[in-house]
Order: C-alpha cells, then sequence, then structure tokens
C-alpha cells in the first residue's frame, strides 16, 4: 500500500452544448498515508466522480498533479484499483475469473491465480458464488465481487465510486460493515466517494467535504474501530461529526 | 483550438436540434471519395462511373419518364404486396399466439416455408402465373407475411396474463378482449415486424424484379446489365438505398417508436 | 430424460409436416393435377434419388455451400476486425453507422447486376454477392455491439492492467459477440437469399440454378424437391447451428438484445 498526494488537482473542460469553459475541480490539494481510509463527500455535481476519474487516470488532469508513492500517474494501471457504481463485472467470465482477472494480465498462471481469487472470495464469504456468472447474483453479492476484484491485484490504491449508491439501503449497511472488516484485514489505502455523508463517516478515518469543485473542510474520524451500525446509530460523537459534514455540505 | 471546439460545438448542437443532419453528413466523404476516385480514374470508368454521370443519367431517365415509371411500378407491388401480408399475417399471428394448438400445428410449417424463402418459389410461380403482377404479389406477401406473423406472436405473447384476467374480471368478452386488450398489446411488436416485413419485402421486390421483372427498379438494374452499362445500375442501387433509407427512417423508425414508447412497451 | 424430451418434441416438430405430406401424397393423384402444374410425391421422391445417384444434386448442394461459406470467411475475417477498430472510439462510430446501416440495406442480391458485370459469371460473381450480404451487417452488428460495452466496464479492465492485447480478445471481442453473432445469422438469411437468386441468373451450377433451369423444361419434380432441399439446409443451418449459438451467447452472459 502506498500513500496519495494531489497538489493543486484541477479540471477544467469545454462544453459543447453551452460553448464555454467549465471548471469541475478547482485547485484540490490532499495527502493520504499509506494504509488510511479516506472518504470524499458532497452534493451531486460537486466534482468528486471527477477527482477519482482522474486519479484513476480515465480522465486527462489539466492542472495540477497526482502522486502515488511519490510517483506521478498517467493512464489508468493496476495500481489504482476502481470499484464502481454500476460494478462493472465482465458478464461472460464467471465470479471467479472476474476475481482473477488483474493476476492473469499481471501473466499469472492459471491455478496460482484461482488460488488467489479463491482466497479473496472466502474473505468476503462468496466461496459458493465462485462458478456463478454476475448476472446471477444479487446487486449486493455482485458489488463484493467488484471489490474483491479490485483488491485481489493488490493495487497500491483503492478508489471507490459510490460502490453503494445502486444497492438497497439494508444490504448498504451490510456492505459497509463487510467492508470496513475487510479494510481492516487488509489495510489498502482507500478513496471513497459518496454522497451519503453518514456512509462517509461511518467508514472513514478522514472525510472531505466537497462542494462546487473545491475542499470545504477536513474532518478527522476519531470513532474506534472496529465500527458497527448498531453501536454507532445512538452514538453521540458519530451523531456529532456527521451533522458538522452535513451542516458544510448543505450550506455550500 | 477555442475557434474548433466553437464550430465543433455548433454542429453537435445543430445535430442535437435536427438528426436528419447527422444522418446525412458521414455520407459527405464517401461521395467525395466516389468522385475523386472517378475524376482520377483509377478504375476504369467502363467499371466505375462517376457521379456526374449517374446524375445526368438520372436527370435523363426522369424527364423520359422512365424513371418514375418504374418506380411507380416497385413501389405500387410492394405497397399491394406489402398490404396483403399485413392483412393476412396479423389475424394468422394472433391466432396462432393465442391457440397452443394453432402454434403446435402451424410453427413448424412455418419455420421451413420462411426457410424456403421467397426466391426458391419464383420458378414454380412463373409456370403457374407467368411474368405478372401476380407472382410478383405473391413473393412479397410471402416474404412480408413471416415478419409479420412472427412478431404477432411474440406480441400476443408477451402481453401479461394478468393483463387478460384483468380484462375478464370487468366484464370483458373474448371478442371484447381481442380487440381491446390482444391488439393494442400486441401493437409494438406488431409495428416491429411490419418494420421488419417491409424491409424484406423490399429486397425481395428487387429480386424478383431482377430476375423476372419487365419493369421496376431492379429491372432497371438488370436490364442495364445486359446492355453492359454500369451507370444505370449505380443509380438504381443508390436510388434504392436512398428510398430505403428515407421510408424506414423517417416513416417506419418513428411509428415504432411512438408505439412502443407511448406505452412504455417493447424495447428495441 | 433429456433424450425422451428431445425425441418427443422433435416428433411435435414434425407432426405437421407428416400431415402435410400425407394431404400431398392423397390430393394431388385424387385432383389429377397436371404434372406440369404440381408434381405428385413420388415424381418427386424419384426426381430427388436419381439425382443423388447421378451426382448432380451433391454438385449443386457442395457449389452452393461452398460459395456461402467461403463468402462469409471472407466477410467475417473482413467485417469484424474493421467493426472492432470503429467501435472503439465513439466518434467514428457514430460518424460511420449510418453509412453502413445504408450498405446494410443493399441486400445481397441488389449487387447482383454490377457484381456480374465486374467478376463475370460464376464464382466470383457470386461469392461477391454474399460477401457484400455478409459484410456490411456483421461490421455494423460489430461496431454497435463494441460501442455498446458500457465504458466502465472497459474502464475496469484498463484500471486492472489490461494492455491492448487484452483489452481486445478479453473485453471488445467478447462483450460484442452477441451482436456478432446476431449480425452472423442475419447475415447468413440474406446470404442464402441472395445466393439462391444470384445462381439463377448467373452461373450454371448450384441449387438456384437448378430451380431455374428446371422450369425451361416444365421439370415441376425438380423444382419442389430444390424448394425442399432449400428450405431443409436452411432450417438446419438456423435452427441447429445459429439460433442456439446466438440464444447461448446472450443467455450466459446476461447480456439484453440490443438493436
Amino acid at each position: 500500500m502506498k500513500s496519495l498526494t494531489i497538489r493543486n488537482l484541477s479540471k477544467t473542460y469545454f462544453d459543447l452544448y453551452a460553448a464555454t469553459h467549465v471548471t469541475a475541480v478547482q485547485d484540490v490539494s490532499l495527502e493520504v498515508g499509506a494504509g488510511e481510509f479516506v472518504s470524499i463527500v458532497g452534493p451531486s455535481g460537486c466534482g468528486k466522480s471527477t477527482i477519482l476519474n482522474m486519479i484513476a487516470g480515465f480522465v486527462p488532469v489539466t492542472g495540477g498533479e497526482i502522486l502515488v508513492g511519490g510517483k506521478p500517474v498517467n493512464g489508468p494501471g493496476r495500481d489504482r484499483g476502481v470499484v464502481f457504481q454500476s460494478f462493472a463485472l465482465f458478464p461472460w467470465r464467471t465470479v471467479l475469473e472476474n476475481v482473477a482477472f488483474g493476476p492473469k494480465m499481471r501473466g499469472i498462471g492459471k491455478a496460482e491465480r484461482e488460488k488467489i481469487a479463491h482466497e479473496y472470495l472466502a474473505l468476503a464469504r462468496l466461496t459458493e458464488a465462485a462458478e456463478r456468472y454476475p448476472n446471477e447474483l444479487s446487486g449486493g453479492m455482485q458489488q463484493r465481487v467488484g471489490v474483491m476484484r479490485a483488491l485481489a491485484n493488490e493495487p497500491d490504491v483503492l478508489l471507490m465510486d459510490e460502490p453503494f449508491a445502486s444497492v438497497d439501503a439494508q444490504t448498504r449497511m451490510t456492505l459497509q460493515e463487510e467492508l470496513t472488516r475487510i479494510w481492516q484485514a487488509k489495510k489498502p489505502t482507500v478513496i471513497f466517494i459518496t454522497h451519503d455523508v453518514a456512509e462517509a463517516v461511518f467508514l472513514a478515518d478522514r472525510v472531505i467535504a466537497l462542494s462546487k469543485g473545491r475542499v470545504l473542510e477536513e474532518i478527522a474520524v476519531d470513532l474506534p474501530r472496529p465500527r458497527s451500525w448498531d453501536a454507532l446509530h445512538e452514538d453521540a460523537r458519530f451523531k456529532a461529526l456527521t451533522g458538522r459534514v452535513l451542516q458544510l455540505v448543505r450550506q455550500a | 483550438m477555442t475557434t474548433l471546439l466553437k464550430i465543433w460545438s455548433a454542429y453537435v448542437r445543430l445535430t442535437a436540434r435536427w438528426p436528419s443532419i447527422a444522418s446525412i453528413v458521414p455520407f459527405i466523404p464517401l461521395f467525395a471519395a466516389w468522385w475523386i476516385v472517378t475524376a482520377l480514374e483509377i478504375f476504369p470508368l467502363v467499371f466505375l462511373p462517376g457521379p456526374g454521370e449517374v446524375w445526368r443519367s438520372f436527370v435523363a431517365l426522369t424527364w423520359k419518364g422512365i424513371l418514375p415509371e418504374y418506380l411507380q411500378d416497385s413501389i405500387v407491388r410492394l405497397a399491394v404486396g406489402a398490404g396483403w401480408g399485413i392483412a393476412l399475417g396479423i389475424p394468422l399471428g394472433i391466432l396462432i399466439g393465442m391457440s397452443r394448438r394453432a402454434h403446435a400445428a402451424l410453427w413448424p410449417l412455418l419455420l421451413f416455408f420462411q426457410a424456403i424463402g421467397d426466391i426458391a418459389w419464383l420458378p414454380i410461380l412463373v409456370i403457374w402465373f407467368g411474368y405478372g403482377l401476380v407472382t410478383m404479389t405473391f413473393v412479397i406477401v410471402y416474404t412480408v407475411i413471416f415478419p409479420v406473423v412472427l412478431n404477432t406472436v411474440l406480441g400476443v405473447r408477451s402481453i401479461p396474463v394478468n393483463m387478460h384476467r384483468a380484462a375478464l374480471s370487468l366484464g370483458a368478452s373474448r371478442a371484447r378482449i381481442l380487440w381491446e386488450v390482444v391488439l393494442p398489446g400486441a401493437l409494438p411488436n406488431i409495428v416491429t415486424g411490419l418494420r421488419n416485413g417491409l424491409g424484406y419485402g423490399w429486397r425481395a421486390l428487387i429480386a424478383a424484379e431482377i430476375i423476372v421483372g419487365t419493369s421496376g427498379i431492379g429491372f432497371l438494374m438488370f436490364d442495364a446489365r445486359r446492355a453492359g452499362s454500369v451507370v444505370e445500375i449505380l443509380l438504381g442501387m443508390i436510388i434504392l438505398g436512398i428510398l430505403w433509407y428515407i421510408v424506414d427512417s423517417w416513416i417506419l423508425a418513428p411509428i415504432e417508436r411512438a408505439t412502443g414508447q407511448r406505452w412504455g412497451l417493447v424495447h428495441r | 430424460m433429456r433424450l425422451q424430451h428431445y425425441l418427443s418434441s422433435a416428433l411435435m416438430f414434425l407432426l405437421p409436416f407428416a400431415v402435410l405430406v400425407a394431404l400431398w401424397a392423397v390430393l394431388v393423384p385424387a385432383f389429377n393435377v397436371n404434372p406440369r402444374l404440381f408434381p405428385t410425391l413420388g415424381s418427386v421422391v424419384a426426381a430427388g434419388l436419381e439425382s443423388i445417384r447421378d451426382g448432380t444434386l451433391p454438385a449443386h448442394i457442395g457449389a452452393s455451400l461452398l460459395r456461402v461459406f467461403v463468402g462469409t470467411v471472407l466477410a467475417l475475417a473482413a467485417a469484424i476486425p474493421l467493426g472492432v477498430l470503429m467501435g472503439v472510439s465513439p466518434v467514428v462510430s457514430t460518424f460511420l453507422t449510418p453509412l453502413f446501416r445504408f450498405f446494410s440495406v443493399l441486400a445481397g442480391i441488389a449487387w447482383i447486376p454490377i457484381a456480374s458485370l465486374w467478376f463475370g459469371y460464376g464464382f466470383g460473381a457470386i461469392t461477391f454477392v454474399i460477401f457484400n450480404a455478409v459484410f456490411f451487417i456483421v461490421t455494423y452488428n460489430t461496431l454497435l455491439g463494441v460501442s455498446t460495452i458500457p465504458r466502465e466496464v472497459r474502464n475496469a479492465a484498463a484500471s486492472l492492467g489490461a494492455g491492448r492485447t487484452a483489452m481486445l480478445t478479453e473485453v471488445l471481442l467478447p462483450g460484442a459477440l452477441p451482436n456478432i453473432v446476431t449480425g452472423i445469422r442475419t447475415g447468413l438469411g440474406f446470404a442464402w437469399r441472395g445466393l439462391i437468386a444470384a445462381e439463377m441468373i448467373a452461373t450454371n451450377v448450384g441449387l438456384g440454378y437448378m430451380l431455374f433451369v428446371a422450369r425451361d423444361f416444365y421439370r415441376t419434380e425438380v423444382i419442389v424437391l430444390g424448394m425442399i432441399v432449400i428450405g431443409v439446409l436452411w432450417l438446419l443451418l438456423d435452427r441447429l447451428l445459429l439460433a442456439p449459438l446466438e440464444r447461448r451467447t446472450i443467455e450466459r452472459w446476461g447480456m439484453v438484445q440490443r438493436a
């Protein structure tokens, strides 16, 4: 796991319809330590997905720089794994083959990479689903596969783009707890994008409140780990933190 | 750089308002390539004539009244054949869609006769009816009927059984259900079938005209071939393409979209 | 158990034909139909056996199938790579789609006059017709298939370390495969019909030719034989090979059929 540094990151693009330049992200700077879990929260259109896409290399940067482990990034790569809101699993491959995809790209032999995939599936308690195809699984299970697929490739940084937004509320809570458990075991460096304030505070070590392409405030989450919804529901500190973030995000 | 972007942006907005422009613009480079290739005579002109010659031929044939007459012949045949195909196909499709027995009895036969294809019927049709309108109409009806029936069956079967039940519980008779539930419910699929059927019918028409025709666009192309003149062949092909493009994109597709979308059924 | 099920549904499928054949055997002699108008069942069977024995039927079938095969293979070899290349870039694919849709409309048969002028009679012209029937529609479908692979799936592969070759073989081709198979199936349908039509006017061997020449001699039993052979061949090809292939690729990947 490596650290992630963002310096004066900005993104402007040309809107074809309005025929003007639009600034999506403005002068964002961020330091994420190795093994740290950071959430970026903000309302729709605040630029958080754009930031993630730039870190992932899917979208070119128009200003500033991004460094992983001190080295600048260029285009997508296996050092930055991504979990997508739409899951983006390969429908023509089984669950096992999906999770084994990253190792396959690295040239790891079949037996070896299937072993790796099985390990990660076991961690997410998905072993029985190994030979299934994605369309046979529920949304929640598909996303767990998505997370394990990204993790099995052992990226330096894990980027999660509103991964639980397409899943129902109860499954979401289960997935959030699962994620913290898995994260505890593997301790990847994580950037987690969401518009759900409670989710952001629940998961992260630090919450970045974003609005209109700018960072409003960074809030440290000093709640003890491991965290569970049962415990935190009525927790005063949790409520205070979520209240603060909500206030920031809503007033902007 | 920004001026380029502004121009591109203007183009995007233009095509957003008038999508037809987006379907015409890609042909411009093709047309230009054709012009250049023939102007440079990369292939002998006898093999590939240029747009100028084709245009002149178009004008000449229109002036002489041949082209409009052939066009009319072709379209009339298609309309008559398609009309019969639809008139026969929809009831047949509804019958097969609604009755298990009809389905078991007729479906295999349908598949087999569809597999024979319209063209293979031409020789025997010529023996029976000669070279006239009857042969042509038969071929087109034959071609149109299969997509219409198949899609009608699909449409009828995809009506949720609860809709039938709802109608029954509201006191509708069998006949009323047919008119009030089955037909509207299957309509989007029927229109898709119509569109496919007309597409196949158009091709069948051209084939029939090429092989046994005495007039029409297909005949024009084949006659020109006999005379060794590529110009009319190209003209015929272009007319065919444009005509079908117009009918399909500007008439049929919107109808299909309108029925489907309006009722929130059927996705293509 | 499965064999039983398969056999019984095959039997159900053949039953209407048995009825039809029985009607044929009875009605044609009963109404004393002129053999020049419609043949008796017996005469068709006899013609069939004879043409198998003297080798003409296998020769015709062989010629037709060979042309379809060659034309299709060539068309696929050109269409799939081209379709993939075009589909990868959204700008290129939106721009070129109308062109390919247009040319898909010019079914194989519309190319016959120009094909026979350019290539003369015989194998070349007919294979060209088949090539066109398959090429445009497969390119169009491949293009469509590739361009509708969700951006995120391609991004996912990139972020898992897929290089260009891997992207092609692991994402683009599998992702477009249902559309490609649909395109092949439709294209072959056009090709088969174009083949028969082309063989009627541009050659001297093949099923289409067999039909057409028989017409000149009023040999209706040969015509009907030919029609049955054509129907059975296509039925076998489409129902036993193409349709299951299409169904399995789409079903397996749980992707909704597009276009």
